[in-house]
């Protein structure tokens, strides 16, 4: 309890702008979702077979958790306790089906490979903890500050692991169709064990043991 | 004023429910719209494939899931959409058969099988052996036909086969009809 | 892939929702290294997944498809999802307060768990019947269950093996997962 009133009295002294700052930040390295907090790792490993899926993905994220952070917090004074898990499910839930519904009608080739991954963002523990952590205490500018800041650490996080695995498994990287390069005798025989399932579990419990042997993060 | 409004009983429940209402009313708006957009993307494909299958094409009719193809006044084939549960998800496809009913082509339209192994349904290689097939020659070689599966893709393979097998006995006896 | 047998087999083993689909991660590294809660765990779970397929089958082959409103599969599987361990938490609690305890927090996070949700899916864009659902949810409840009880063994021997401290945790975990994935691949030779 003292911390959070320590945190509020600083944020307090801070100006606005700076605090905006803060928090954004704060979702890209300090508390990033995936290499950190581990949170919301079922689509981790499905989308980031390759770099479009994983680009794809992550706009929708930034999208869901953006909308459903401004939502919460400009109605979190009007939530009963009672039920607010169910609003802020339903809110989300809205939101996600918005966004399968765009991609379905503008992105089909997207929304395909997607599959059921994009349906499942509703239960991704980021946006529900973003929602109840965040959004329902704050403001409505800290709170979209505190969406793009969490959705751009979410889409770095998963373009790297994706970088890896696509370039590995395919000896190569295609943006959306335009082929950006091609790396000579790993195309014609790539590794495509990276893009396979056991490749995901591989690429990410290594890109986590450096991130924490690099002490970014403290380790256990 | 919302603070007396928050204390009543009811409050939670009518809160609740209007969210709830707010969101359907919010995803039918939605989905009017974009479902006309994919509707309308889906003729477009149908239309491409139709074109790849049958090129002389100039006109063709739709009836439920078949299509019949005229080159001028004649009719020069039919083309019919099937699809059926493959490995992981559904597998659709355009089938094109000639008047004497052995097939002229088969288009994948959509799959989720997995890459570089079911989704090889897709290749040339796997639909090209379709071509030319009467409906009895429909079977899988390991069943004795002589349709090989792709290798380490049994089961997106078998789907195809059947699929196509199915659905064909189906239309042809609508049409002898 | 219509027949029961393969539906159940392909959920459990060949496409196993945790090691093939990524589905029910958090419970998964999350397991303890006793036995008995993780069967626990993975028979919650299986009860979850099999009430809420056939909830979601219903109304997706009465409701969705019929009136034309799939659109509204996500909001309605999800509230579905919520008051259904709602409903078993409360049960487990007044017929068996002992496994109440030890599932601990673990019973609530069963709505946000993708394995549930994520069959149900996996149901809908198969446009499977009820009774194909239920034969996938028991496969994909049982597959759950299996990895569950092998990651639950595997955690004993991890703690007191010597890890580098980068290693340590998680990452230790995703590198077993990697493993026995790979081992999950030899299944795709059933078919």
């Amino acid at each position: 309890m003292e911390e959070e009133t320590q945190e509020k009295n600083f944020k307090a002294s801070q100006g606005k702008g700076s605090i905006f700052w803060k928090e954004l930040v704060k979702g890209l390295v300090i508390s990033n979702p995936v290499f950190i907090l581990t949170l919301g790792l079922c689509p981790v490993l499905a989308v980031t077979n390759s770099i479009d899926n994983a680009l794809g993905m992550g706009a929708g994220v930034i999208f869901v958790l953006l909308c459903s952070n401004i939502i919460i917090s400009a109605i979190r004074k009007a939530i009963p306790p009672l039920v607010r898990i169910p609003v802020f499910i339903v809110v989300i839930a809205t939101f996600v089906t918005i966004l399968s519904l765009i991609f379905e009608a503008y992105l089909p080739p997207l929304h395909e490979s997607l599959g059921i991954y994009l349906s499942l963002i509703v239960v991704n523990c980021i946006i529900l903890g973003r929602a109840e952590v965040f959004a329902s205490k704050n403001n409505v500018l800290y709170s979209i500050a505190d969406a793009i800041g969490i959705g751009l650490g979410f889409t770095i996080a998963l373009i790297m692991i994706a970088l890896f695995r696509e370039i590995l498994g395919t000896g190569g990287l295609a943006v959306f169709g335009f082929k950006l390069f091609s790396i000579p005798v790993l195309s014609e025989h790539p590794m495509t064990f990276f893009i396979s399932p056991p490749g995901a579990f591989l690429v990410i419990g290594l890109l986590m043991a450096l991130f924490r042997w690099i002490g970014v993060i403290k380790g256990e | 004023m919302l603070e007396r409004l928050k204390s009543k009983r009811f409050y939670p429940i009518v809160f609740l429910a209007l969210i709830v209402l707010v969101s359907v009313s919010l995803l039918l708006y939605i989905d009017t719209f974009t479902s006309e957009v994919v509707e309308a993307q889906n003729k477009a494909k149908i239309q491409a494939v139709l074109e790849s299958i049958f090129p002389e094409l100039t006109d063709f009719e739709e009836d439920g899931d078949l299509f019949v193809i005229y080159e001028g006044d004649n009719i020069t084939g039919y083309t019919f959409l099937a699809s059926g549960n493959g490995y992981s998800g559904i597998i659709s496809m355009l089938v094109g058969i000639n008047t004497d009913y052995t097939i002229k082509d088969v288009a994948i339209l959509s799959q989720t099988e997995t890459p570089g192994l079911g989704s090889k349904i897709t290749e040339k290689e796997f639909t090209g052996q379709f071509v030319g097939l009467t409906l009895d020659d429909i079977v899988l070689s390991g069943d004795g036909g002589s349709i090989d599966s792709i290798t380490g893709a049994t089961i997106s393979s078998r789907a195809v086969t059947e699929t196509i097998r199915e659905k064909m006995a189906g239309i042809i006896e609508m049409l002898s009809e | 892939m219509n027949d029961l047998f393969t539906i159940f087999i392909v959920m459990a083993l060949v496409n196993n929702i945790v090691l093939a689909k990524f589905l029910g991660l958090c419970p998964f590294f999350g397991v303890s290294k006793k036995l008995s809660n993780a069967v626990s765990m993975g028979m919650a779970v299986t009860l979850v997944m099999l009430l809420a397929s056939v909830a979601t089958s219903v109304i997706y082959n009465y409701i969705l498809v019929p009136f034309n409103v799939e659109f509204m599969e996500i909001v309605l599987y999800i509230l579905v999802i919520a008051s259904l361990v709602q409903i078993v938490e409360l049960i487990i609690k007044r017929t068996n307060i002992t496994l109440y305890n030890s599932l601990g927090i673990f019973l609530p996070l069963i709505t946000t768990n993708c394995a549930v949700l994520g069959v149900t899916l996996i149901n809908s864009s198969g446009d499977y019947t009820i009774l194909q659902s239920i034969v996938s949810a028991l496969g994909g409840g049982i597959g759950f269950t299996l990895v569950l009880i092998i990651m639950s063994g595997i955690r004993e021997k991890l703690d007191v093996a010597e890890t580098p401290p980068a290693m340590k945790g998680l990452p230790i975990a995703f590198i077993t997962a990697a493993l026995l994935a790979l081992a999950f691949l030899g299944f795709n030779g059933l078919m």
